[in-house]
């Protein structure tokens, strides 16, 4: 049972790691467009109270474009979990499922179940016995048809709706949430995002937040995004801040670390955490909790599906972006060092404990 | 011993090459040759030649995402672990082989 459900998180996150690329495609390219629109012509809004694109062709174009990886993200997604599933025939029905739960409007949750329907499904069709005559039409024509009719038909007709509806309620509750709800659901991204850092408890808030981008809503990945640096950040700036309390080696990780918080990678703070998770793990969670909540009660978005300063130019509200980080990285270093100073007997321990 | 090594994560930028560097410095320090191919967001990169994984005696694969090309290892005997388990304690893992 354990081993099913690892095997399918692994297909998820086959699916995920294809759909990323894409939804940063369309997300970063769609941001600039209106972002350039903006600066241009800051009254060219339609009747809707959309942006008006009909005074700028090139920018019409730059929208057209990212509007098309978009579009093609569900699909994406859908498609190779089913291929991570079942191979080359799994394709067809997790692309056609894909689509579909984006003209249902069942969004990424649609697009992930129906993933792993094509997969099973073309398992199943592949398991069939069938006469040699018949085996060479198989992969050309039974299974692609059997399997697309199938997912198709789910999708259409059972379980789009329910999920469209569930969608749209998830959209309105982010949209509505309070400010009590709005801190708890950051401080809940925030801690996810560091506790693992960059490993499946991390991508499950990050992808959330990225699918979130693709449905509209840029606040959760406005507030991961934010959580995303803190952690190396904050190391850093503690190695930076306390030369006694940390080694030679440490003190020179630090100096990676920056820079990789500098454009987003949390993983900058793996090599502080593998040596001495009880304290860091809960310091640099404690940071990312805080930079989180910073960003989305400020109303930070983000439309690119990645964190850091390095996406600052996509982000809403640039100022509390960068206050938050700054807030949630001093936080994380303040915090890791006294809990450092408390608890040790200073640099032979943490020489001890690394490798 | 001869081991090949392939590394994966999600995300594919930051995970599978650490994973990959410390496989190589693990392997290095308890004396075993070791060639890493990393599946990462930029595709198959360092790849694993047919002979390489014939000549082996064991094929690691820290991989969170599923294998690509998987038919190559048809014949090794393989080793799964998560991509974690190689960044936390990259000894223990050469101690499953």
């Amino acid at each position: 049972m354990k081993q099913a459900l690892q095997r399918h998180r692994q297909y998820l996150l086959t699916g995920v790691s294809y759909v990323i690329p894409m939804i940063a495609c369309g997300g970063i390219l769609i941001a600039s467009a209106i972002a350039l629109l903006t600066l241009l012509s800051p009254n060219a809004m339609t009747p809707a109270g959309g942006p008006d694109f009909s005074a700028a062709p090139a920018l019409k174009t730059i929208l057209d474009i990212g509007d098309a990886a978009f579009k093609m993200a569900l699909p994406v997604l859908a498609g190779f979990i089913a291929y991570a599933m079942a191979g080359k025939p799994g394709l067809v029905p997790g692309l056609v499922g894909g689509y579909l739960a984006g003209t249902t409007n069942a969004g990424f949750l649609g697009a992930l179940l129906v993933g792993l329907l094509a997969g099973h499904v073309v398992n199943l069709l592949k398991k069939m016995p069938v006469h040699k005559y018949v085996r060479p039409i198989m992969p050309i024509i039974i299974v692609p048809i059997v399997s697309g009719l199938v997912v198709g038909v789910v999708m259409l007709k059972v379980v789009g709706v329910p999920i469209a509806d569930f969608m749209k309620f998830l959209g309105v509750w982010l949209e509505t949430m309070n400010e009590g709800n709005v801190i708890v659901l950051a401080g809940i991204l925030g801690a996810m995002i560091a506790f693992d850092m960059g490993g499946p408890v991390n991508k499950a808030a990050f992808f959330f937040g990225a699918a979130m981008i693709k449905e509209g809503n840029y606040a959760i990945m406005g507030a991961c995004a934010a959580a995303i640096c803190t952690p190396p950040l904050g190391l850093a700036l503690a190695t930076l801040m306390s030369r006694t309390l940390w080694s030679e080696e440490q003190r020179e990780s630090g100096l990676a670390a920056l820079g990789m918080g500098m454009v987003g990678i949390t993983e900058g703070a793996i090599p502080f955490a593998a040596a001495d998770p009880v304290r860091v793990i809960p310091s640099i969670m404690f940071g990312s909790m805080v930079a989180s909540s910073i960003a989305m009660l400020g109303g930070v978005g983000d439309h690119a599906p990645h964190g850091g300063p390095i996406v600052l130019p996509v982000v809403d509200h640039r100022l509390i972006y960068i206050v938050a980080i700054v807030i949630g990285t001093i936080v994380t270093a303040v915090t890791i060092n006294l809990v450092k100073r408390l608890t040790e007997k200073p640099a032979a321990q943490a020489e001890g404990a690394r490798r | 011993m001869k081991i090949v090594a392939v590394t994966s994560c999600p995300t594919g930028v930051a995970h599978t090459y650490m994973a990959a560097e410390q496989l190589e410095k693990t392997a290095k320090k308890l004396g075993h040759t070791i060639k890493v191919e990393t599946q990462g967001a930029m595709g198959i990169e360092n790849e694993l030649a047919q002979a390489d994984i014939d000549g082996a005696d064991v094929a690691i694969f820290a991989t969170d995402i599923a294998l690509e090309r998987p038919e190559r290892f048809a014949r090794i005997r393989t080793i799964e672990v998560p991509v974690q388990a190689v960044l936390r304690n990259p000894e223990s893992v050469f101690g499953k082989i």
